[in-house]
């Protein structure tokens, strides 16, 4: 009887899923309403977790809770402790969860609705979610291992060298990009630049409050901090309000390119409880709360979807990025759907901390399906507003024009109607000077948040506080990856410097702590410099950099899995994780070549550095502006010849790891599983954490 | 109406438990309860000194993603 009625109830969610999905696929002319949005996600993810993680769990890695986990065996109250599987969750998810499937998505809006939320449902069910996953389990079954040993000690030492440089690769450059998004987000507006130029204090009161007051009570210093902080949001209107103070915190890209490079070296050389933590607390509350109202107001205001299902951009002829839909919605994507980044997270800390292996199909696969739900709002948020509004926000002068009438007309001439004053109405409303220009997915993503929370809570009256919210919300988030990604890059050149010159990898020695942060912050400094001051606008070339790097990591992960589980012998169902290797190597790879080589200046870096070269040579750069030209020059080269280096680092480990996969099969040589060896666990089935007990 | 009082009581503690645990606001005390730790012999921390140890592991790895 049980069986029949699980029967019944699976059809209806599956039926119910692939009605909406149907609908959201093949709807034209009126808008279509959001919900539908959210229960083709919902339906498809719960299927997705039903059906294909217990195959996966079951045939694929035969989860074992038999088995004592690396926190049975080395607790240690530190690193390895068992931990319920719920709390897990929320640990793994804050870690997973960055600005990435939020600005992703806002940027492939550009193609239409239908292509992305595609993507970021079945990317996610059948790439993203299935990396997490295997990844977490290779890990579990290694002791918590990362990545890089596990690459170095199943594929080869260079795979697990290819691992680490693309690891700190992908830092930089994710660095960089969402350093400009910040930029974006804070240029000409007082009243952000307030908000989160005082987060700093506010951090750092609480990192001495942790420190020396109460040491370790998080809870109760993050409900001051979190108090604080919507205190500085409305007041911000006050700064914005006030004609001096307004002038103090209107900052040009530049200005606050070289305040967020101060702000990451800050952050990487005090000691991490001052500023790094507190800031990190108050940023998982706030986020924790943001995405849980923007999926209660998208339930409860039900938004119209305004862009249609597929734009005349899918051409590549894109105003917010150039290229065609293919490679770019999936490079752009990314985190969403699958991210490469989350393999250094499930082989990190959260291996240590599960109970049972069984817990990591709800935490790797799970986690990571909530990840994607974030992407499919996001886009819902970004595809309820006007599409010219959307343009006119993420366009770049040099693509729409400079002035509001003259870009007004070029997004209207591409059909989408846009008259200027809207834009200049909606700025007024929303308290900022413009919102021209303001490429990065942040300010978009915010006019759609706080057009989803008005309609809620306030009405249009309190339109400018929840834009505001909304931006504090991303900015805040933003720059604590950018901070622990900032010290995390210190460490690593650190570790690399210490095999040249052993003072130099001393965590605790001053000058060691100054060259080091000085570096990485110089590597990702310079790409966000260079993006602020890109006439095509930075995200055109940082972005879909940024994804190469990040799919790139997500394909080293994919042939790591590959390979352990051939030498698990599970050869019948390897599949699971060569289809999306293959996948990632296929659009990575034709991106990289389109970056680099392309005839499109907008597309390919050479040939935008040799349109410049062209017109530098034929007079047509004034003589003030040569030098800077010539930059710009040097700095499409660089590009390319960065993600020239990235894919040639994944065609190296697929190479390695094709000759290791042809000598396991052959069988010339024996294979070795450096997995953990097999201990009992000795916890009762109701054991459910340390903090738990068993109840 | 006991009953559900009791049962809404108990899923509110753990709630307040799992909370605790997912901010690290109970680290401390998960600490001194730990296998490993009672059975070392090393000192036991203080809970500054255990704050303080315990962020610079965790902020030495990634620990944030994009």
């Amino acid at each position: 009887m049980k069986r029949i009625f699980s029967i019944v109830v699976w059809t209806v969610v599956a039926a119910l899923g692939a009605g909406a999905l149907g609908s959201i696929a093949v709807h034209r002319g009126e808008p279509l309403n959001a919900t539908w949005f959210v229960v083709a996600a919902v339906c498809c993810y719960l299927v997705a977790y039903r059906l294909y993680s217990a195959f996966v769990a079951a045939k694929v890695l035969a989860l074992d809770d038999t088995r004592a986990t690396p926190s049975e065996r080395h607790d240690d109250g530190r690193d390895f402790v068992p931990t319920n599987k719920w709390v897990l969750f929320g640990h793994h998810f804050a870690a997973i969860a960055g600005p990435g499937p939020l600005v992703g998505p806002t940027l492939a809006a550009q193609f239409g609705y239908l292509p992305g939320t595609l993507w970021l449902i079945a990317g996610a069910a059948f790439a993203g979610c299935v990396q997490d996953f295997v990844i977490l389990f290779c890990s579990i079954r290694r002791d918590g291992k990362s990545i890089g040993q596990m690459a170095r000690e199943e594929v080869s030492e260079r795979g697990g060298f290819i691992a680490q440089l693309a690891v700190l690769a992908i830092m930089t450059i994710l660095l960089a990009v969402i350093g400009l998004v910040v930029v974006n987000a804070l240029k000409s507006s007082p009243w952000a630049t307030f908000t989160l130029a005082m987060t700093i204090p506010i951090a750092l009161l609480l990192g001495l409050y942790l420190r020396f007051v109460r040491p370790g009570r998080v809870l109760e210093a993050s409900v001051m901090g979190v108090a604080l902080v919507l205190f500085v949001v409305v007041a911000g209107q006050w700064v914005a309000d006030s004609p001096s103070w307004s002038s103090v915190f209107t900052l040009s890209g530049v200005a606050l390119a070289f305040a967020i490079i101060a702000y990451g070296f800050a952050a990487s050389a005090l000691p991490v409880w001052l500023l790094l933590a507190p800031r990190d607390y108050l940023s998982a509350f706030i986020k924790a709360g943001a995405i849980f109202s923007l999926a209660a107001g998208i339930l409860f205001v039900r938004p119209q979807v305004l862009m249609p299902p597929l734009t005349r951009f899918i051409d590549g002829t894109g105003p917010v990025f150039a290229g065609k839909i293919f490679p770019f919605c999936f490079i752009t994507i990314a985190c969403g759907a699958i991210s490469g980044f989350h393999s250094l997270i499930s082989s990190g800390t959260s291996p240590k901390m599960i109970l049972r292996e069984s817990h990591a199909r709800f935490i790797g696969y799970g986690a990571m399906l909530l990840e994607s739900f974030v992407g499919v709002m996001a886009m819902v948020a970004a595809c309820a507003m006007p599409p010219g509004v959307y343009f006119a926000i993420n366009s770049p002068p040099s693509i729409v024009g400079s002035t509001g009438d003259a870009a007004a007309a070029t997004i209207t001439g591409w059909g989408y109607p846009l008259q200027a004053q809207t834009m200049t109405d909606l700025a007024h409303k929303v308290g900022e000077i413009t919102l021209w220009n303001r490429a990065g997915g942040a300010p978009s993503l915010a006019v759609g948040m706080a057009q989803i929370f008005s309609n809620t809570i306030g009405g249009e009256r309190l339109l400018s506080i929840w834009y505001h919210f909304a931006i504090m919300f991303e900015a805040l988030f933003i720059l604590t990856v950018l901070d622990a990604g900032t010290r995390v890059g210190r460490f690593m050149v650190q570790d690399l410097g210490g095999r040249f010159w052993k003072p130099f990898g001393r965590t605790r020695w001053m000058p060691g702590i100054l060259i080091s942060s000085a570096i990485i912050v110089a590597l990702w400094g310079y790409f966000l410099y260079q993006g602020v001051v890109d006439p095509l606008g930075g995200i055109n070339s940082l972005w879909p950099l940024f994804g190469i790097s990040n799919q790139l990591l997500a394909a080293v992960a994919l042939v790591v899995a590959t390979t352990i589980l051939m030498k698990m012998g599970r050869l019948r169902w390897i599949w699971v994780t060569l289809l999306p290797m293959v996948w990632l190597v296929i659009i990575t790879m034709t991106a990289s070549y389109q970056k680099i080589f392309d005839a499109n200046p907008r597309i390919g870096f050479l040939a935008y550095a040799k349109l410049l070269a062209a017109q530098i040579a034929a007079g047509k750069v004034p003589a003030e502006r040569i030098a800077e030209t010539q930059r710009l020059i040097f700095n499409q080269r660089l590009d390319a010849a960065v993600t020239g280096v990235l894919a040639a680092m994944i065609l190296v480990l697929i190479v390695e790891a094709l000759v290791h996969w042809y000598s396991i099969l052959v069988r010339h040589k024996e294979t070795v599983l450096h997995e953990s060896p097999y201990v009992a666990t000795r916890w009762g089935p109701n054991f459910s954490g340390a903090a738990q007990g068993d109840d | 109406m006991q009953h559900a009082a009791k049962i809404t009581f108990r899923m509110l503690r753990r709630f307040w438990r799992g909370l605790r645990e997912w901010c690290g606001d109970a680290a401390y005390e998960t600490y001194l309860r730990s296998k490993g730790r009672q059975s070392s012999s090393s000192p036991k921390l203080t809970p500054a000194e255990f704050y303080v140890e315990q962020l610079n592991r965790r902020y030495s790895k990634p620990n944030r993603c994009c």
